[in-house]
């Protein structure tokens, strides 16, 4: 269910991939990272935890909320308590991240999660003025890798893809559509070529409308009036699938197709990000599945780990570079 | 007597503030010591408020500039975003040329960005009547795609090609390159405190405002435009005219806040750098009753709100949505001296009253 | 002041027009084949027109009642947040409750705390003496930062307005499902335009409403309470800016959410200017706008261009700008707008 590699060569990033829709798995054929001893953790009383919100709210339903669910799996495991152990600031304006992610900094917390690709950054300059800090950027590509960053990236365009191979397997008119947020947004635009590119994969001849959000970053993902009149838009042009995704503009489009009343059993709807069934109950009437990335998951273990992290990159590296052995000899 | 409303005003605020934490459940000691202390007690408090004090400025005065003329200038937004791309665009190219040509020239393409789309609002309204809040709200939307355009991506699917700006080596990061250093505003403190000479561009231009409004001959047409605009006529005064030129040099201020912004603290843009610029400029021009230097004094206690509140959060708790709702309040009270001596009125009227009370009671 | 009127009003006449014939050619004759045509007047663009036309319909309604009076308003999106916020609330109160009665509580709730939105702006304004620019900026920075402070969001609202067809209307051809097979603050939003336009042109009320909006003190002279019209009518337009964010939540999307009204109230309130302080023409300029938005996303939708999507996404606002400066050309304020009055007596 979930795979990742660490790595340190050059050019190489510390990432890890880990897409699953609910119905399939992404093929992930990389070697399994050395299992920590997750027993008796052996973390000092005072670890703390951090996380930094992008815009938006720690339960918006979205990559926030899943992000912080991963920090309260960890704590849970780790055994801290919400206040003194781990803690969330929520991001209001642009100008702020470095300011939020220094509130951890100066307070000397342990690990310091940033959700979002726009932090990406201000982690990595926060990263490289405190190497005894370990960072998680959730969202977030690294050009270069750091010992204290761990980037937590997810195949967009997979999950994209998944999800277009099955709208395209049930649309009977021949014609889907994608409602999707801002274009600037890099793993909004994955979902979204990734969605056409499946479609087409299983049906050449498929038309597949897709199309972004025209505002600015502060409201593309939220206009659901919007995403609910592109979306009716779409199903009058004949469209029987319809893929949300961009926070709370996609969640309007599928809230849309699940108020039609073919839904369900000539129109259908494909969500994004979490499981959408629990999250958005309103569009169980379409809703076949959810195009999900497993943000909790990824965060939670990255923390579990995240002290250890720098060790184990040592001895990647020294293995990398011929001056360890692990004792072995072929 | 001004400076006890004022005083009165932001208790006031204060207070209703505290009410309201109360109300959700936090603590506001924690909150407001958290406040202080982030925006003012330590030289990374410190630095933030001076940090986000010079877009404020600028875009304050860029909406009483117009304001004084009888326009209303919705538009700075747009003119941020404007300013913003064009600084960048000279301020990621010509490699090797020397600071003192480079920044200035960078400085001005923004500010020459910044008046264009000033301008044009200006000019229809003169040659066409269209009115300038209908012009410049949807030239905000038009500043906004465009500039999004502009480092956009693009993507290996659809037609589209990638922005003229845009840096090749993000990826799929919609950003532009780095701004080169003979471009970038330098600092008078570097990282980790970050405070660039934009917050004396600002002052300076708060300062020459106050010449051209006070000392000049155009800011007496300006002035007699807004006011009296029949008079103005009559006076033999170019109407038309002093309306472009007005919008032109608002335009040119939010324009050079844009610039200030990308030259000295992102050096790089990116569509997330525009946001929610416009409509505290119309704020802090309003809480300044429109005067440079209650524009400045204004933009200083925006800036501290808005950065003591992350060290606010995490002290207490409280979302910094609350700083939005105190910053209301302030403006609310401040623009209502009545408010404040009612206010004021009713508590000297109490105090009278337990007097009263106390007497009777021997 | 008539030929203003008139040249507003018959922009939105010919444009009503305009799309009502595209949608007919559509239906009937052989240019349905043509694919411009479809996607020019198809039944999906123009519904999508007025479905994005309605809540800048009510905002610009609720913006001219406000400014018919001499009292500025540039709130609207405040209210409309506000109005949107208060169905949202109401609503998941009563998520218990059958459908039709919580989401009447929904609309009722969204009227009155438009209302009191409305009535917030008029004391500011008239009470304390506060400057109209400020206060309609507070209204919009106090509705974010409640709306945003108070959202539970974990709460969900269950069902919203289905379309209620018209009995034998909603059978016609082209214009029945058009029009008449509709949710009802759709029908209400049209309505008002009709009603606040007759009553503005035509009864005693607007007579007088007209009067302290152009020269207060003649109307204060000739025995009209300036002072508690204005009262009156900024509340009555709170309520129906308040309803054009009910609409959003009740009736388009059924959920609320942080700045949802992502800046409709500005561009209502650039319909009202636009249509020169006229019910009709500010439904023109409303209808243009989704017109425009309408046309931007069947573009974008059908991937039939070669121009980067920003631009494609520009049509709407460029649009608007050259309508404004081409085809309608100078508008002309109400008189007394944005002073405020006082009384001899008083000062």
């Amino acid at each position: 269910m979930f795979c990742y590699r660490l790595s340190t060569g050059t050019g190489c990033r510390a990432w890890i991939a880990a897409v699953a829709t609910v119905l399939l798995l992404a093929g992930c054929a990389l070697p399994a990272m050395p299992v920590v001893n997750m027993d008796e953790p052996a973390i000092a009383p005072s670890f703390r935890v951090g996380l930094v919100t992008d815009i938006g709210r720690i339960n918006d339903r979205s990559f926030n909320q899943s992000a912080w669910e991963g920090v309260l799996a960890a704590a849970e495991t780790l055994g801290l308590t919400e206040g003194e152990g781990f803690k969330f600031i929520e991001t209001t304006d642009p100008k702020d991240y470095a300011d939020n992610l220094g509130q951890f900094i100066n307070n000397g917390y342990d690990v310091i999660v940033s959700v979002g690709y726009v932090l990406g950054d201000a982690t990595i300059e926060a990263s490289l003025e405190n190497p005894d800090i370990h960072f998680i950027g959730v969202d977030q590509f690294q050009v270069q890798s750091l010992p204290n960053l761990a980037g937590l990236v997810f195949r967009e365009d997979q999950a994209g893809f998944l999800a277009g191979m099955l709208a395209a397997g049930l649309s009977r008119t021949g014609t889907i559509a994608a409602v999707l947020g801002a274009d600037l947004i890099p793993p909004v635009v994955a979902f979204g070529e990734g969605f056409a590119l499946g479609a087409r994969y299983v049906n050449p001849e498929i038309e597949v409308m897709a199309t972004y959000h025209p505002g600015d970053l502060s409201i593309a993902f939220n206009d659901p009036e919007w995403g609910a009149a592109t979306a009716r838009q779409a199903l009058d042009q004949k469209a029987d699938v319809v893929f949300g995704g961009g926070g709370n503009t996609g969640n309007g489009a599928i809230q849309e197709v699940a108020t039609d009343p073919g839904a369900g059993t000539s129109v259908f709807c494909i969500g994004v990000d979490t499981d959408q069934w629990y999250t958005v109950p309103a569009v169980r009437p379409c809703l076949v599945s959810s195009a999900m990335e497993l943000k909790t998951a990824g965060v939670d273990e990255l923390i579990v780990v995240g002290p250890e992290l720098q060790e184990l990159l040592a001895v990647k590296a020294a293995f990398d570079e011929g001056t360890l052995e692990t004792g072995y000899d072929q | 007597m001004a400076a006890l409303q004022t005083a009165l005003a932001l208790l006031g605020a204060v207070l209703l503030g505290v009410v309201l934490m109360a109300v959700l459940g936090h603590n506001p000691w924690e909150a407001f010591t958290g406040l202080i202390a982030g925006s003012a007690g330590t030289a990374r408090g410190l630095a933030a408020t001076v940090r986000k004090t010079s877009p404020f400025v600028l875009t304050g005065l860029s909406v009483a500039l117009a304001m004084k003329a009888g326009l209303f200038n919705i538009g700075t937004a747009g003119q941020f975003l404007m300013g913003s791309v064009g600084a960048v665009w000279v301020g990621i190219q010509f490699e090797g040329l020397p600071v003192w040509f480079h920044l200035p020239l960078a400085v001005a393409m923004g500010i020459g960005f910044g008046c264009a789309w000033g301008a044009i609002p200006g000019w229809l309204k003169v040659s066409t009547g269209a009115h300038e809040v209908i012009t410049t709200i949807m030239l905000n939307h038009v500043a906004t795609l465009f500039t999004g355009w502009t480092v956009f991506a693009g993507s290996t699917l659809s037609t589209t090609r990638p922005g003229p700006l845009w840096d090749s080596t993000a990826g799929p990061v919609s950003a532009s390159t780095d701004v080169l250093a003979s471009a970038r505003i330098p600092w008078i403190f570097g990282p980790p405190l970050r405070i660039h000479w934009g917050i004396a561009l600002a002052l300076l231009a708060a300062l020459l405002v106050w010449w051209l409004m006070e000392r000049t001959r155009f800011g007496f047409e300006l002035k007699t435009v807004g006011a009296k605009p029949l008079a103005a006529r009559y006076a033999g005064m170019r109407s038309g005219w002093t309306t472009v030129l007005t919008m032109t040099w608002a335009g040119g201020l939010a324009g050079l806040a844009g610039a200030i912004e990308t030259l000295g603290v992102n050096h790089k843009f990116a569509p997330e750098f525009g946001g929610g610029v416009g409509f505290e400029g119309i704020t802090i021009a309003l809480l300044g009753q429109g005067h440079p230097l209650g524009i400045v004094l204004a933009s200083l206690l925006f800036a501290a709100l808005d950065a003591g509140a992350p060290k606010m959060q995490f002290d207490s708790g409280v979302p910094s949505d609350i700083i939005q709702v105190i910053q209301t309040l302030i403006l609310i009270f401040v623009a209502v001296p009545a408010l404040a001596t009612w206010l004021l009125d009713r508590m000297s009227r109490t105090q009278h009253v337990s007097a009263v009370a106390a007497s009777l009671r021997i | 002041m008539a030929s203003f009127t008139q040249s507003t009003a018959r922009f939105t006449a010919g444009l009503s027009l305009l799309l009502l014939t595209g949608a007919f050619l559509v239906e009937y004759a052989p240019f349905a084949d043509i694919q411009a045509i479809r996607m020019l007047f198809g039944a999906r663009v123009l519904n999508f027109a007025l479905c994005a036309a309605i809540p800048l319909i009510l905002g610009a309604l609720g913006g001219i009642l406000c400014e018919r009076s001499g009292i500025v308003n540039i709130g609207i999106e405040g209210m409309m947040l506000a109005g949107a916020f208060a169905a949202f609330v109401a609503k998941t109160a009563t998520n218990h409750w059958a459908l039709g009665p919580s989401l009447l509580l929904g609309t009722c709730a969204t009227l009155l705390t438009g209302a009191a939105m409305g009535l917030l702006h008029a004391l500011f304004c008239l009470r304390f003496g506060m400057h109209q620019l400020i206060s309609g900026t507070a209204l919009i920075l106090l509705s974010m930062g409640i709306s945003a402070t108070f959202f539970d969001r974990d709460a969900v609202a269950v069902g919203k307005f289905a379309p209620w067809p018209v009995p034998l209307l909603s059978e016609w051809p082209v214009i029945g499902p058009l029009l008449f097979n509709k949710p009802p603050i759709t029908y209400v939003a049209l309505l008002a335009v009709a009603v606040v336009g007759f009553a503005l042109a035509h009864t005693r009320w607007g007579l007088r409403t007209r009067a302290i909006g152009e020269h207060p003190r003649a109307a204060d002279t000739a025995g009209v309470a300036v002072l508690r019209l204005r009262y009156l009518n900024t509340t009555l337009g709170g309520a129906l800016a308040g309803l054009g964010g009910g609409y959003l939540v009740l009736e388009a999307v059924g959920q609320f959410q942080e700045g949802m009204t992502a800046g409709r109230g500005f561009i209502a309130l650039a319909a009202v200017i636009f249509g020169n302080w006229h019910p009709v023409g500010a439904l023109g300029a409303s209808l243009l706008f989704g017109y425009a938005q309408a046309i931007q996303n069947e573009l974008l939708l059908a991937q039939a261009t070669i121009l980067p999507r920003h631009f494609i996404s520009m049509i709407p606002y460029l649009v608007t700008v050259i309508a404004v400066s081409g085809l309608v050309g100078r508008v002309r304020a109400p008189g007394s707008l944005g002073q405020s009055y006082l009384r001899e007596t008083e000062v």
